[in-house]
This record gives structure tokens, C-alpha cells and sequence, in this order.
């Protein structure tokens, strides 16, 4: 029973994956693009790795703001907020969200697409965490996110009542293959 | 008459003196003969892969002869590459942090590059435990052919070897900090030449770092399970794109790694001034260890090994922990194949970065196998 469960939810994760990750109807972005966190965590870094490897022309900045992005063709916004990350940056909830809210300002002017991902996990939620995603889900074309991030649905719910589409993935390596197809032509 | 009244009164009382006094030597002696047992220092079986075997005094010679020299050995490649240092025992209490070192000494060979080791990085904190505790003095390994003993020490040096602790301590870095950080390793860097016995500790680590040419720090620790940072990785501002490319490579073990960077303005840390004052990559890794957390029950060599603890899994439920601490505890092994996949995949990704400085060890204990076969079965056995 619980073997038989744990196939089929693992086949419709699986079917929906494929689905997502070839859809044509998924949005495409371009490069360059600017990569910075929604509150300063340290996931950030992980996406300029990922989309080193998928070979897309990036530049990450942890403080941009929305002059910053001029030039630019994309946004991606990697969200979460840290503490530690915050303390280490000098800035406080507050200033950081006001710079989020600028890049997202600017982005809307300029017609430059979002892309959000969310890859810490259930760690990378609460209250302050949770900030940041309502701040930033609005203003996406997709999101991407690590599955143990969404046990509670927040993101399903908040995608389909904002009609975006949301990719799932299992562990953090693996959204490796939507953001390259996403960049791809 | 006075005579026999110093008779009546005195004799007994002196021969109940007596009596008493012999005791009370006995007593001492046993305890004493005890308390020099933490003094004997553990063998370590270097594999045939080791090329030096060093003393800390060998970088720093104002350590020699006193209790802060220490062990360092050095796998060298025969080709050219990168170097990188693995401190165990800055805090000997935590037990993890000392057995990944002494499983890749007894293990490793290098090919290319250079690998240094220094399983008990602060020897003197080595000899004592931390008083009030009932800390166990040692705990034991199974091999094939017999039992091998590690000791736990305490997180500060041996206040027999530095005393007294200041009301308050500014480390070399300027910070202000409670009397006895005097005495925490991990608070004394870049450490001081002409300073207290763990300041020269530190300082003479630098050297190494220095004279050695390290390109990359690894400082092995674990944390108490109620402490945030644990299976985690701190990392210096330098080392940021390592440490997400050594999360990311960590998830092929199926482990996750919490990534925590460095404050800046939290000072004589090695994830911070071994960036800042001597310029290379710098992390620090934690597992999680019951033994040395505040909220244990009896401590014992069972739970320093296989991790069960009474209370741990019921602070666990009620949501008080940052990590799941299950019935079953968190076995050292475990702990240790942690701290073995954070260390390959941080080769990897050094490598995967800087590949002009590639380095290659091999017969690293795979971590998963490290959990099925324990660590005994990755230990030398004594003969
Ligand atoms: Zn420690």
C-alpha cells in the first residue's frame, strides 16, 4: 500500500516534471540576467552556480537595487530571508525589502521578466521567509521550487491563483534543468 | 591526672586522625592516578600514504616542550596542486571533529596536491574534561582485532597549563569576550607570538597555514543539537561560491547541508581569520553531538558513540531542536560520513573552481559505508 502510493505519487511528480520542463506554454526568459536574493540568504549563490553550469550570462548582486537591472533581460530572484545573511549584509528586514520592492518596481517599468526560485526547504519558511515570497510571487512569470519549501502549499496555491506556472523539484541540483530550458530559444 | 586525661581524650583522637588522614591519601591517589589518565595521549596509525610526520613546535619552535605542541602529518602528492589543512580537536569535546581527522590519517593517500592534518589542534584541552559534567574520560572503538581508545576533553585548554582566566579577554582580533574564551582556540585566532599558551596554539596554526602554502582550511566541529548551526557549513565571504557548489555536490550523498556565513564582525574564529589574515578559502563544518549538549541525560561512552539519549528525542517532538533527533540517536559514525562527504564534495568543488590546483585523495572511507560497517572497520587494529 504505502510502496504503491510512493509509485504513483512519484510517476505523477514525475509525469508532471516532464510536462513542466517541456511545455511549450512555459515561459522563456533571456540574458543577461541579474541574480540576486529576496532577504539575503545564502541560496543565491547556489543559483549563480546552477546557472553557470546551464551556461547562462549572469551577473549576481546581493544588493541590487532597481537601477541596477538597467541593461538587463531578466531578474532572477532567489527568496528566503537569513538572519545571519541580513546581519552580514548590515541591513535589516525592513531595508531589505524595500530594496526588493524597488527591483520589482523597476523590472514592471522596463518590461524585465522574473523568474523565482525558492531552494532552502522547509528552513527557508516563516514568517520573515514568507515575507519575501508574498512581496515577490505577484510580480513572477514562474517560479521554481525545492518540494520540501511547498509542504504547505503556499506556493501551489499562491501560483494558481495568480495563474504562474511553478516547477517542483525534488532537490536543489535538479533545477538545474528548468532554468536551462527556460533560458534556452 | 593530666597525663591520663591527654590518654583518654587524645589517643583516640589521634589514631581516628590517623586512620582518616591514610584515607584521605588513598583517596588522592586513586583519584590522582585517575586524572593523569587523561593525560595519555591515544595512538593514531598513520596509512603508508603519510609523507611527514611533524610537530606544531616544527612551524612555531616557542611551542616545544609544552602541552599546546601537537601531531601534524603530510600526505603529499607527487604531482603539483592545491593544499589543503583539516584541524580535528580545536574542541575535544567534540568527538566527530577528531575521529574524521584520525579516519583520513589511518586512510588516505595522495596523488596530486597536499593534504595536512592536525587531528588534535588544541592537545591540551585534550587532558581535562570539563568539570561538573561527568563527562566520561575516554570512549571506546571496536576494531577487528580489539578495542581502540579516543579521548573526550574539554571545549578550553587545561587551566593546569594557562591560569588565570581575565574578567574579560580581547583576543588578538580585538574582540571583547568572556574571561574564559582565553582559553577557546576558536576565539584566539590569528593568535599571538609572544602571547598566553592558546594564543601561540593559534598563532603556530597560522604558521602552518603560512609555511605549508594552504590554499583551503577545513576546521572539523560539532554543535550541541538546540544550537542553530549544525550540519552545517560556515564559510568565509571568499569561500562563498565554494560553499554552494559543496551544498550542492552534498545532495549526491543525499545529505543537506545548512550554509551560514561568516559575520564579519564576529572575530578570532578560523572561518573568519584564517580568510582575513592569512587570505585562503576557510570553512568550518558541525554535526550534531548530544554529549556536549546542555539538554542530555547521563553521559557516557554509549552516547558519545551511538548518539541515544533520553531526552534529545523528546525535545526533538516538542519542536525545541534544529535538527531531528530520533530514539535511535545520532551515532558517531554517522556524524563522521557526514563530515567525509562534506569533505569530498569541498575536494570537488575546490577543484571543480580552481582547476590549475586540482587535488586528488584517494581511499577517502565512502560515508555511506562508514554508516553500514562503522568506523572500526576504517580504523587500524591494534595487534
Ligand atoms: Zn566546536
Amino acid at each position: 500500500m504505502e510502496i504503491k502510493k510512493t509509485i504513483t505519487s512519484s510517476l505523477m511528480f514525475f509525469l508532471f516534471y516532464l510536462f513542466a520542463a517541456s511545455s511549450p506554454d512555459l515561459p522563456k526568459f533571456s540574458q543577461p540576467a541579474l541574480i540576486t536574493s529576496a532577504g539575503q540568504n545564502a541560496e543565491v549563490q547556489m543559483v549563480a552556480v546552477l546557472a553557470k553550469r546551464a551556461g547562462i550570462d549572469h551577473i549576481l548582486n546581493k544588493m541590487a537595487t532597481g537601477q541596477d537591472l538597467e541593461g538587463y533581460k531578466s531578474l532572477l530572484l532567489v527568496l528566503g530571508a537569513s538572519l545571519k545573511g541580513l546581519g552580514a549584509a548590515g541591513i535589516d528586514i525592513n531595508k531589505e525589502l524595500e530594496r526588493v520592492k524597488s527591483l520589482i518596481e523597476f523590472s514592471r517599468q522596463k518590461d524585465i521578466p522574473i523568474l523565482c526560485l525558492h531552494l532552502g526547504g522547509e528552513e527557508r519558511r516563516g514568517a520573515q521567509s514568507d515575507q519575501f515570497i508574498k512581496a515577490c510571487l505577484p510580480a513572477a512569470k514562474m517560479v521554481i521550487v525545492v518540494k520540501s519549501g511547498n509542504k504547505d502549499g503556499l506556493f501551489t496555491r499562491m501560483c494558481q491563483d495568480l495563474g504562474i506556472p511553478l516547477v517542483e523539484v525534488e532537490k536543489i541540483s535538479d533545477a538545474l534543468e528548468p532554468l536551462k530550458n527556460s533560458f534556452s530559444k | 591526672m593530666r597525663l591520663r586525661l591527654i590518654k583518654k581524650f587524645f589517643f583516640p583522637r589521634l589514631s581516628l586522625t590517623i586512620v582518616l588522614l591514610i584515607l584521605t591519601l588513598i583517596i588522592a591517589f586513586l583519584a590522582g592516578k585517575e586524572f593523569l589518565v587523561q593525560r595519555q595521549s591515544e595512538p593514531i596509525f598513520p596509512s603508508s600514504g603519510l609523507s611527514y610526520h611533524k610537530k606544531l613546535s616544527d612551524y612555531f619552535p616557542a611551542l616545544r616542550n609544552t602541552w599546546g605542541d601537537t601531531d601534524v602529518y603530510i600526505f603529499e602528492g607527487k604531482e603539483p596542486g592545491g593544499c589543503i589543512l583539516i584541524t580535528g580537536g580545536t574542541h575535544p569535546n567534540e568527538p566527530a571533529g577528531f575521529l574524521t581527522a584520525v579516519i583520513l590519517i589511518e586512510n588516505i593517500f595522495v596523488d596530486k596536491g597536499k593534504v595536512v592534518i592536525i587531528p588534535r589542534a588544541n592537545a591540551s584541552a585534550f587532558t581535562h574534561s570539563d568539570p561538573q559534567e561527568g563527562s566520561p574520560q575516554r570512549f571506546f572503538i571496536s576494531t577487528a582485532k580489539g578495542k581502540r581508545f579516543f579521548r573526550l576533553g574539554s571545549r578550553l585548554t587545561n587551566p593546569i597549563h594557562q591560569w588565570p582566566d581575565p574578567a574579560i579577554y580581547i583576543n588578538p582580533s580585538g574582540q571583547k569576550l568572556s574571561g574564559s574564551e582565553v582559553r577557546n582556540l576558536n576565539r584566539c585566532y590569528p593568535g599571538r607570538p609572544d602571547g598566553l599558551l592558546t594564543e601561540k596554539i593559534a598563532f603556530a596554526i597560522m604558521e602552518v597555514i603560512r609555511q605549508e602554502k594552504i590554499d583551503l582550511g577545513i576546521d572539523v566541529h560539532e554543535s550541541a543539537p538546540e544550537y542553530p548551526v549544525i550540519n552545517a557549513l560556515v564559510f568565509h565571504e571568499n569561500s562563498s561560491e565554494l560553499a554552494a557548489l559543496v551544498a550542492i555536490n552534498m545532495e549526491s550523498f543525499g545529505l543537506k547541508l545548512r550554509l551560514e556565513a561568516s559575520p564579519p564582525n564576529l572575530r578570532g574564529l578560523s572561518h573568519r581569520e584564517w580568510g582575513d589574515a592569512a587570505g585562503i578559502l576557510a570553512v568550518l563544518i558541525e554535526t550534531p553531538n548530544a554529549s556536549h549538549g546542555r539538554l542530555k541525560g547521563k553521559p557516557s561512552p554509549d552516547l558519545i558513540v551511538e548518539g541515544i539519549d533520553k531526552f534529545y528525542p523528546r525535545a526533538s517532538r516538542s519542536g525545541r531542536l534544529f535538527v531531528d533527533y530520533p530514539e535511535t540517536g545520532i551515532p558517531l559514525k554517522d556524524r563522521v560520513g557526514r563530515h567525509l562527504a562534506s569533505i569530498i564534495s569541498l575536494v570537488e568543488s575546490f577543484n571543480e573552481l580552481y582547476p590549475s590546483k586540482k587535488i586528488k585523495i584517494n581511499n577517502i572511507p565512502d560515508p555511506n559505508e562508514v554508516a553500514l560497517k562503522g568506523l572500526g572497520f576504517f580504523l587500524h587494529s591494534p595487534s
